[in-house]
C-alpha cells in the first residue's frame, strides 16, 4: 500500500515537473443558474480517463487536458452539459435544472432507468409530498396522490394501512404489497421514518414489476432512502412536529329517550322491563319522567384526544470516496381510544458507501427500530355501539364490582355486561417490535462503464413480543374474571442474497443495457405462545410475567409454530433504445419456491415497448407538444403470498375429558387443495404528454389485469369449511389519469395544481365451480363471487320500500304468505314468480370503489408555501355489521339515524323497518337495508409553511398541518374507510393537527 | 492483476452456483407442519389417538345445537324473550331458513361426521400394520366411531328428514345425487349398528377400563332402537332395547336429582354421555360445554361468583302443570328451576296450593332470582354452584351431558310393546314401573301408549327434544298446539338452511313438486 502511494506521488511529481507543451491544467466552478455552487458534480473528459468531482464550493481541477477536449458535467437533477476546452484555463459553468422530470433517473428493480425511457406504469412521489402527512407509515402519505393505488387508513397508532394496487386480484393477503427499500425486500415498512425517504416509486404494471416475479403479484413499491453526496459538507437537519388527533364525524347513537321509545315499540315485554329496571335503579329523568335518568353517550366516553409527535435529526454528507447519511428518529402517537393505546418508535439508521478503489465499491445500510405498541381493545368500539344508553359508566350501587364499580347491564336484565370500560380498564396489550435490518453490498466494475457486478446480502431480523394482560375484576351479578397473561413471541429472520451482473453498451444510435442476476432467499418465522392464569401479584406491573402464573394453567396453553420457506430465482433484463425514440424493455424471471410443493418453479416474462413520438421529425418542431410518448407493455407475475396448499392433510392434537382425566387424541383435517401458482397477466397501454413548456404533464394508463388460477376460498359444504384453491379468473381493469400543472409566475410566486382519477372494474370472469359462484362471508352476511360480478360482492335482497299500512299488507300475497305487518321491508321479486325466496337475491355491491380521485393545489409566495390535497371515492358499499349484529342479539342500542328514521306509522319511513320489525327474521335477511354506500370526499391535507432565510440563522421552516380535517359521507358509521367493507369494530380514523419545525444547518 | 481478477470471478461464480444448487433441495422441504401421511402408523400403541380425537369432536357441541334440537317440544319454550327472535319463532313453528342456528346445527353436525370419517381412515392406516389383536382393536375403534357418526345422522334426519349420508372424508361425490330419504337414512343407521355391534365390547360404558364412558355394544343397540323408533318399526325397537334390558348390566341411578349433576356422571344408567371436565383444577385446560343458555339469567348462587346463564331454555307452563297434576315431586324439582315470578304465574293460573318443592331455592341452596326473559330455567342442565371446581365460575362448568340413558330405553321398549311389538324380556308394565318407582310414583298396570308417552314426558322432558320427536312421529299435533301455538303437518321439519341450499343439491322432492305445480298454475292462468 505504502509503495503504491509512493508511486502515485512520484508519478504526480513527474507529471507536474515535465510540462508537455500542449497539455495543461484547467480549473473552474460549477453552479446552478442562481450561482449556488454544486458540490459533488462529476466531470469526465470524453474519451479519456480523466475525472474530477467538485468540492464543497463547486470547484474542480482537470489535469493533462488539451485544447479541443470536451468535458461532460453530470449532476443529478440538472441537464448534462458538455463543455469544449479552449485556450482558457478557468471555466464558470452554470447547469440548467432538468426541464420536467423526464431526465430524472428512477430506481427500478435491480437497477435504475431514466424516466423518459420507461415503458411501464411507474408513479413517483418525492419526499416533499411524503413529508406533509404526519404518520408513522409512509404508505399513508400516498393516499389520494397516486392513481391506481387505494390506501385504506388504519386508525390505531402504529398499524399499517391497507394498500391495494390496481384492484383486487386475489384474496389471501391480497394487500401484501412488496416493498423494496434500497434493494432489500420487505412485507411491512412500519420501521421506516417518513423523513428518511427520498422517493417512493410505485411499480403498477406487470412489466415493471415482473423482475420481482413471485413477490410482485400485489404490486411493488420501491423506496429509496436519503443518502449523502460526494464532497458535500455535512448538512445537519432537524425536523419535528407535534400535534393532536381527534375523532371526526363521531357517530350519534340513540340517546336514552330514543332508545326507550325503540324498546317500548319493539313489542318485547322483556325490553320494556329492562327500561323499567333502569328507572328503578337510576331514577327517572327530570325532563321526561318516562325515561331513565341516565343518558350515556358511549362513543363520547370511549374517545379521547391523542398526541402525536415526531422528531428526526440527521446528518448527510460525503468526502472524496465516502458518502454517508446517518440519523435518528423518535415517533410517538397516542390512540384516540381512551385506554393505554399508543405507539412509540425509536430508530437509528446509517447508510455509508465507500469507494474502495476506482472499481470496487462497498456499502452498508442499517436500520435499528425499536417500537412499543399498546394495542387497542377493538371490542370496545363495538361495545360502545352495543351498550345501552340507559346505563352509566360507573354504578355506585354495584357494590360487588371491584376494583372499580363499573355498571353491569346484567343488573338491568340484559344478557351481557356491555360496559366497554371493563375492556378499556382491565386490559393491557403490549407489543414490542424490535427490528434490525442490515444489508451490505460489494460492487465491482469488471469493465469500466460497461460490465459491473454487484452482490448484496441483507438480513431482516424482527422480534415481535406480545403480552396481553387480563387484569382480574368482578362486576356484580356473579361476574368474575381471573387474571391471565398471554405471551406470544414471534421471530422473523429473512435473508436475501442477490447477485447482479449489468452490462452497458452504446454503439451509434443504439443503447443497450443487459442485466442478469440470481437471488436466494430464506424466510423463517417462529411463533411461540403461552397463556398462564391466576397471576400472583397481578396488581404490580413488575410481576406481569408467566413465572408468576399458576403452573397448572399452562396445560394445553403452550404452542409453537414454525415456518421456513426457501426461494431461488434467476432473472434477466434487456433495455434497448434506438435514437432515444424507440424503446424496448424485456425481463424474464424464473422463481423456485418451497411453498409450492406441486411445482416449485414458475416462469414470469414481460415485455414493454415505447415510442417517443415528440422526437420524430414531424413533431420535433412543434411548439405545442414538448414531449409525447406512447407505451405498451405486457407481463406475467406469480403470487406466492397465497397458500400453496390450504387446509392440508394435517394432524391436530386435542384433549378429550375421559372420566375426568385429560386424554390426548388427534384429529386430522382431510380437506386440502394442492394449488399451483396464481398467475397475473397484465396488459398496460399508456401515454406521457408534456405541454406548455413542460408545465403541464399528463399521464394516462389503461390496464387489463387478469389473475389466472386465482386462489379463492371455496366453501366445501358438508365439511363446512372454506379451502383456498385455484378457482377462476379475476379481471381488474381501469383507467388512470394524472394531470399536473406547475408554473413559475415570477421569482416570488409559483403554483401547482394536480389531479388524478382512477376507475376500477373488478370482475370474476370465470369461476371453476359447478355452481358458478363462490360464497364467502358468514352465512347470515353472505358475500358471493359470481361470474360477471365483483369479488366478494354483498349478496342479498333488494329492499324497495316498507309496508305502510295494513291495506298494503293485505293486498300483497307475499306479505300475507309471510305474515308481515306494516313496518316490514318490501323486497323486489327479481324473478317475478310471485314469491320472495332465495332466487330473488342479487349482487348488492362491492367494497371496492369504482372511482377514486385525488388532487392538490399549492403555491409558493416568497417565503410562504401552501398546499392542499383532497381525496374521494365512490361506488363502494359497506356492510353495516354493527347494525346487523342485532340478528344475534336484540339487547343492543342502535345509531340515532336508525332510531329516528325507523318506521313508526304510515309515511314515517320507506327505508327503515319498525322497531318490532328489526327483530323479525324477514327483515334480518341481508338486503340493501344493511348494505350502504361508502362514498366519501375528504380534504386530505392542508399545510402552510413559512421559511425564515436569515444569514444569522440556519434555514428554518415553520409549518402547520391539518391532516384529514374534513370528511363528507352519508354512511351510518364512524368512518367510511373500511378495508374489507364489513364494518363491525373499525377503529375510526382521526383528524390530525400539527405544528412543525425544520432546521437545516 | 488480470489473473487475480479472473481467479476472483471464477471463485465467486463457483461459490454462487454451489450455493444455488445446494439450495435447490430446500425447495422440497416443508418445515413446521405434521402431515397426515407423516404419522408413524406402525406404532399401533397410538391407534387409540384418533378414537380419542373422535370423542373430543363428539363432545365439542355448539351451544345452539341442543337448544335447537329441543326447543320445539311442548316441554320447553325458547325463553330469552326479546332476544334471538328467530329462535323464539322456531319455538312457535315459524321457520326462517336464513337463521344462523339452523345453518350452524347442520354445518357443525356434518363437519363432525367428516371428522369421524377421517378418524376411521386414520385407524385403518394403523390397522394395516397391526397384529391380530391390534386388528380386532382397530375394528372395535372403527365400530365406536361408526356409532357416534350414526348419532349425528340420526339428529339430522330427525330435524330435516331427507339428508345426506356421508361416509368419506371427501364428501363431494356423496352429495351429487341429492339427499337420501329419511327412511333410507334411518335404515342405514340401523344397518350400521348391526355391523358395529359384533366388534364392540359387551360392557356397560362405565365398565370400560380403556375409555370409561366410551361406546359399547349397548350404545349401538340404543342407537338402533332409536332409529327404528323413528322408522316406526316397533318390533325393531323392542328387539334392540330388549338386548340392553336383558343384558342385566344397566340400572336406574337411584338419585334422580343427582343423576344430572356431578355425582351422577357415568352412572350405571348411562348409555351415551358427553364428558366434560376441568380435571379438578382451578386453572388451565378445561373441556366444557357452554351451558349458560340453559341457565337462569339471575341468581344468587350458594358459592359466590358462580355465573348465571342466559335464560334461553324455559320449561313450559304446560309441562309444569302436567307434573303438578300428576303429583310429581322429584322429577319436577329436578327438571325445573323456579323463579318467584314463575311461581306467581302458576298461582294466577289456579295452582294456589303448591307443594314446598316449588321454590326459587334449589335443593342445593342456589336462589333463582326473577329475570325478565323467562319464568323458569332447565334443571337438568343445572349444576349446583357448590359442585363447581374452586375458581371455576362458568355456568355448569365441567358437567357432563347425558345423551342416552337407560330410562329412555325402558320407556322406548314399553312404548314399542304398546304399539304391538312382542316383548322379548320384561313386560311393558315392568319397564314403565321401574322408571316410575325411582321417581316415587306408584306402579301402573296394563300401560297404554298414552300412558307411556306421559311417562316419557315426565321422565325425559328437556332432554334432546325427545318429546317433540315423539309427538311428530305419532302426529300428536294437538299436543304441540299449546299456549297459542298451532302446529300443522308442514311444521314437522325445519327448512334446509339457505347457505346449504346455495352450496348443495338440496331441492327436496316436495319443493320440486311445489315449484312444478306453481309453474303449471301460472301457465294455466
Amino acid at each position: 500500500m505504502k509503495k503504491k502511494i509512493l508511486l502515485a506521488i512520484a508519478l504526480f511529481i513527474s507529471f507536474y515537473g515535465i510540462n508537455y507543451a500542449q497539455e495543461k491544467t484547467i480549473s473552474g466552478t460549477i453552479t446552478d443558474n442562481n450561482a449556488v455552487p454544486l458540490p459533488g458534480a462529476t466531470i469526465k473528459v470524453i474519451g479519456k480517463d480523466i475525472f474530477a468531482v467538485t468540492d464543497f464550493d463547486g470547484n474542480f481541477t482537470l489535469n493533462n487536458v488539451v485544447a479541443g477536449d470536451v468535458f461532460e458535467i453530470n449532476f443529478l437533477g440538472f441537464q448534462t452539459l458538455e463543455v469544449p476546452i479552449t485556450g482558457q484555463t478557468t471555466y464558470q459553468v452554470q447547469l440548467q435544472e432538468d426541464a420536467g422530470q423526464l431526465d430524472e433517473v428512477i430506481v427500478v428493480g435491480y437497477g435504475t432507468q431514466r424516466k423518459r425511457d420507461l415503458t411501464g406504469a411507474i408513479s413517483t412521489i418525492d419526499s416533499e409530498e411524503i413529508e406533509k402527512t404526519p404518520t408513522s407509515n409512509v404508505m399513508q402519505s400516498l393516499q389520494g396522490k397516486v392513481s391506481g393505488v387505494q390506501i385504506v387508513s388504519a386508525g390505531s397508532p402504529g398499524d399499517s394501512p391497507t394498500v391495494r394496487i390496481r384492484g383486487l386480484g386475489t384474496f389471501q393477503n391480497a394487500t401484501s404489497v412488496l416493498y423494496v427499500v434500497d434493494g432489500t425486500l420487505y412485507d411491512n415498512i412500519d420501521f421506516l421514518n417518513t423523513k428518511d425517504i427520498k422517493s417512493v416509486n410505485v411499480l403498477k404494471d406487470a412489466s415493471s414489476s415482473a423482475i420481482y416475479g413471485v413477490r410482485a403479484a400485489n404490486g411493488v413499491v420501491i423506496i429509496e432512502t436519503k443518502s449523502g453526496k460526494k464532497n458535500q459538507k455535512p448538512v445537519i437537519e432537524y425536523d419535528g412536529y407535534t400535534g393532536i388527533q381527534r375523532a371526526q364525524n363521531v357517530m350519534k347513537m340513540a340517546n336514552a329517550e330514543q332508545f326507550t321509545t325503540m324498546a317500548f315499540e319493539s313489542g318485547s315485554a322483556a325490553d320494556a322491563q329492562f327500561v323499567m329496571n333502569a328507572m328503578q335503579r337510576y331514577g327517572r329523568s327530570r325532563v321526561n319522567p318516562n325515561i331513565p335518568a341516565v343518558n350515556t353517550d358511549w362513543y363520547k366516553e370511549v374517545l379521547r384526544e391523542g398526541i402525536i409527535q415526531n422528531h428526526s435529526i440527521g446528518v448527510a454528507g460525503g468526502g472524496e470516496s465516502v458518502t454517508y447519511s446517518i440519523g435518528t428518529n423518535y415517533f410517538t402517537q397516542e390512540g384516540i381510544l381512551d385506554m393505554k393505546n399508543e405507539y412509540e418508535r425509536f430508530n437509528i439508521r446509517s447508510k455509508v458507501d465507500i469507494d474502495i478503489s476506482d472499481r470496487l465499491r462497498a456499502g452498508v445500510n442499517t436500520v435499528i427500530s425499536n417500537a412499543t405498541k399498546y394495542v387497542p381493545e377493538n371490542a370496545a368500539w363495538f361495545k360502545a355501539y352495543f351498550a345501552v344508553p340507559i346505563m352509566p359508566i360507573i354504578d355506585p350501587l354495584n357494590t360487588e364490582a371491584s376494583p372499580i364499580r363499573f355498571a353491569n347491564a346484567q343488573n338491568l336484565g340484559y344478557r351481557g355486561t356491555q360496559n366497554p370500560f371493563t375492556d378499556l380498564t382491565y386490559n393491557d396489550n403490549k407489543q414490542k417490535i424490535r427490528k434490525i435490518l442490515a444489508s451490505i453490498f460489494f460492487q465491482y466494475e469488471i469493465i469500466p462503464d460497461k460490465l459491473d457486478f454487484k452482490t448484496t446480502y441483507s438480513h431482516n431480523l424482527s422480534d415481535f413480543e406480545e403480552r396481553y394482560v387480563n387484569l382480574p375484576y368482578t362486576l356484580g351479578n356473579n361476574f368474575e374474571r381471573i387474571s391471565s397473561i398471554r405471551r406470544v413471541d414471534n421471530t422473523f429472520s429473512n435473508q436475501y442474497w442477490d447477485n447482479i451482473l449489468t452490462y452497458d453498451e452504446e454503439f451509434g444510435e443504439h443503447d443497450l443495457k443487459l442485466m442478469a442476476g440470481a437471488s436466494y432467499r430464506d424466510e423463517a418465522a417462529n411463533t411461540f405462545n403461552a397463556t398462564g392464569q391466576d397471576i400472583t401479584g397481578i396488581s404490580l406491573e413488575s410481576s406481569w410475567y408467566l413465572n408468576f402464573a399458576d403452573p397448572e394453567s399452562f396445560n394445553n396453553n403452550v404452542n409453537e409454530i414454525g415456518r421456513r420457506y426457501y426461494g431461488i430465482s434467476y432473472f434477466g433484463r434487456l433495455e434497448y433504445s434506438f435514437m432515444d425514440r424507440y424503446l424496448l424493455y424485456a425481463t424474464m424471471r424464473a422463481d423456485g419456491s418451497s411453498k409450492f410443493t406441486k411445482d416449485p418453479w414458475g416462469y414470469f416474462p414481460s415485455v414493454g415497448l415505447g415510442w417517443v413520438v415528440s422526437d420524430e421529425n414531424f413533431l420535433k418542431d412543434n411548439e405545442f407538444i414538448d414531449f409525447l410518448k406512447f407505451r405498451a407493455s405486457w407481463g406475467k407475475l406469480g403470487n406466492d403470498n397465497v397458500a400453496a396448499s390450504d387446509g392440508s392433510n394435517t394432524i391436530t392434537v386435542v384433549t378429550a375429558a375421559i372420566d375426568d382425566e385429560p386424554r390426548t387424541g388427534i384429529t386430522s383435517s382431510s380437506v386440502f387443495s394442492n394449488n399451483t401458482w396464481e398467475v397475473i397477466e397484465e396488459k398496460n397501454f399508456g401515454l406521457n404528454l408534456e405541454l406548455l413548456d413542460n408545465d403541464l404533464s399528463i399521464t394516462a394508463d389503461y390496464y387489463i389485469r387478469d389473475t389466472k388460477d386465482a386462489i379463492l376460498p371455496v366453501f366445501i359444504p358438508i365439511v363446512n369449511r372454506s379451502v383456498n384453491q385455484n378457482s377462476g379468473v379475476i379481471r381488474n381493469q381501469g383507467l388512470e389519469l394524472n394531470v399536473d400543472y406547475n408554473h413559475q409566475v415570477n421569482e416570488d410566486f409559483s403554483f401547482s395544481i394536480g389531479a388524478n382519477f382512477t376507475t376500477l372494474k373488478n370482475e370474476a370472469i370465470e369461476i371453476d365451480n359447478e355452481s358458478g359462484y363462490i360464497d364467502s362471508g358468514s352465512a347470515e352476511f353472505r358475500q358471493r363471487t359470481q361470474e360477471g360480478g365483483p369479488l366478494f360482492a354483498f349478496y342479498g335482497y333488494e329492499r324497495t320500500g316498507v309496508y305502510q299500512n295494513q291495506a298494503q299488507v293485505d293486498a300483497d300475497p307475499v306479505a300475507v304468505e309471510n305474515d308481515l305487518a306494516p313496518g316490514d321491508l318490501i323486497y323486489r321479486d327479481q324473478n317475478g314468480d310471485g314469491i320472495i325466496d332465495d332466487q330473488d337475491r342479487i349482487i348488492l355491491g362491492s367494497f371496492l370503489p369504482e372511482y377514486t380521485f385525488g388532487g392538490n393545489i399549492g403555491f409558493n409566495y416568497k417565503f410562504l408555501d401552501f398546499s392542499m390535497n383532497f381525496y374521494g371515492q365512490t361506488g363502494n358499499k359497506i356492510l353495516n355489521r354493527k347494525r346487523g349484529e342485532i340478528i344475534f342479539t336484540q339487547d343492543t342500542n342502535m345509531d340515532a339515524d336508525l332510531a329516528i328514521n325507523r318506521w313508526h306509522g304510515e309515511g314515517t319511513s320507506n327505508t327503515y323497518p319498525s322497531s318490532a320489525g328489526l327483530r323479525k327474521s324477514w327483515n334480518q335477511r341481508l338486503s340493501n337495508f344493511w348494505v350502504e354506500d361508502g362514498d366519501f370526499f375528504r380534504i386530505q391535507n392542508i399545510q402552510v409553511g413559512y421559511t425564515i432565510e436569515n444569514d444569522n440563522l440556519p434555514t428554518t421552516r415553520i409549518y402547520f398541518t391539518a391532516e384529514r380535517p374534513f370528511t363528507f359521507f352519508d354512511y351510518n358509521g364512524f368512518d367510511p374507510e373500511v378495508s374489507d367493507g364489513v364494518d363491525r369494530q373499525t377503529y375510526p380514523i382521526p383528524s390530525v393537527y400539527t405544528v412543525g419545525l425544520n432546521i437545516k444547518i | 492483476m488480470k489473473r487475480i481478477k479472473n481467479l476472483f470471478l471464477s471463485v465467486l461464480s463457483v461459490f454462487v452456483l454451489g450455493v444455488s444448487f445446494s439450495c435447490t433441495d430446500k425447495l422440497d422441504s416443508q418445515e413446521g407442519q405434521l402431515n397426515t401421511s407423516d404419522l408413524d402408523y406402525t406404532d399401533t400403541e397410538d391407534m387409540i389417538q384418533p378414537l380419542l380425537g373422535a370423542y373430543s369432536e363428539f363432545t365439542s357441541r355448539g351451544w345452539e345445537e341442543p337448544l335447537l334440537l329441543g326447543v320445539r317440544g311442548d316441554d320447553v319454550n325458547a325463553g330469552g324473550e326479546g332476544d334471538q327472535q328467530p329462535f323464539a319463532d322456531t319455538d312457535r313453528f315459524v321457520y326462517s331458513k336464513d337463521y344462523w342456528m339452523y345453518n350452524s346445527l347442520w354445518a357443525v353436525h356434518y363437519n363432525d361426521i367428516v371428522n369421524m370419517n377421517a378418524a376411521i381412515l386414520q385407524i385403518e392406516n394403523f390397522k394395516q400394520f397391526a397384529d391380530a389383536d391390534g386388528v380386532a382393536l382397530a375394528d372395535q375403534y372403527i365400530a365406536e366411531i361408526s356409532v357416534l357418526r350414526a348419532w349425528f345422522h340420526l339428529n339430522l334426519a330427525k330435524v330435516w328428514g331427507d339428508v345426506f349420508i356421508i361416509t368419506s372424508n371427501q364428501p363431494l361425490e356423496e352429495v351429487q345425487d341429492g339427499p337420501q330419504s329419511k327412511e333410507a337414512v334411518l335404515q342405514w343407521i340401523s344397518d350400521q349398528m348391526d355391523i358395529a355391534i359384533p366388534n364392540l365390547p359387551n360392557l356397560r360404558p362405565n365398565e370400560r377400563a380403556d375409555i370409561p364412558g366410551g361406546v359399547t355394544a349397548y350404545t349401538a343397540y340404543a342407537i338402533k332402537a332409536l332409529a327404528n323408533q323413528e322408522l316406526e318399526n316397533y318390533q325393531g325397537v323392542a328387539d334392540a332395547a330388549g338386548k340392553i334390558i336383558n343384558s342385566g348390566r344397566f340400572s336406574l341411578y337411584p338419585d334422580f336429582y343427582q343423576l344430572f349433576k356431578k355425582p351422577g356422571e357415568l352412572s350405571d344408567e348411562s348409555l351415551l354421555e358427553m364428558q366434560y371436565s376441568d380435571f379438578g383444577s382451578e386453572t388451565g385446560d378445561a373441556v366444557y360445554h357452554l351451558y349458560a343458555p340453559f341457565g337462569p339469567q339471575n341468581w344468587t348462587p350458594a358459592r359466590e361468583n358462580a355465573s348465571s346463564g342466559w335464560g334461553f331454555y324455559e320449561p313450559s307452563l304446560k309441562f309444569i302443570k302436567f307434573m303438578l297434576d300428576r303429583n310429581e315431586s322429584v322429577r319436577l324439582q329436578t327438571s325445573v328451576l323456579f323463579t318467584d315470578r314463575g311461581i306467581t304465574e302458576l298461582k294466577d293460573d289456579g295452582y294456589t296450593n303448591l307443594p314446598g318443592l316449588v321454590s326459587n331455592t334449589t335443593p342445593s341452596g342456589d336462589v333463582i332470582n326473577d329475570y325478565a326473559r323467562a319464568l323458569f330455567a332447565s334443571g337438568k342442565h343445572y349444576l349446583p354452584s357448590n359442585q363447581l371446581t374452586d375458581g371455576r365460575n362458568d355456568y355448569g362448568a365441567g358437567k357432563n351431558m347425558i345423551v342416552i340413558r337407560y330410562a329412555e330405553i325402558l320407556l322406548m321398549y314399553a312404548e314399542a310393546i304398546t304399539h304391538g311389538a312382542s316383548a322379548n324380556g320384561i313386560s311393558a308394565d315392568e319397564a314403565v314401573n321401574m322408571v316410575r318407582s325411582r321417581a316415587g310414583m306408584s306402579a301402573l298396570i296394563g300401560v297404554t301408549t298414552d300412558q307411556v308417552l306421559d311417562e316419557k314426558f315426565a321422565e325425559l322432558a328437556m332432554e334432546w327434544g325427545i318429546r317433540y320427536y315423539d309427538m311428530i312421529r305419532l302426529d300428536k299435533y294437538n299436543e304441540l298446539s299449546y299456549d297459542g301455538r298451532t302446529f300443522t303437518a308442514g311444521d314437522e321439519l325445519l327448512p334446509y338452511p339457505q347457505a346449504q341450499v346455495d352450496a348443495l343439491p338440496l331441492q327436496s322432492n316436495a319443493e320440486l313438486n311445489a315449484i312444478r305445480i306453481s309453474n303449471e298454475l301460472m301457465i294455466n292462468q
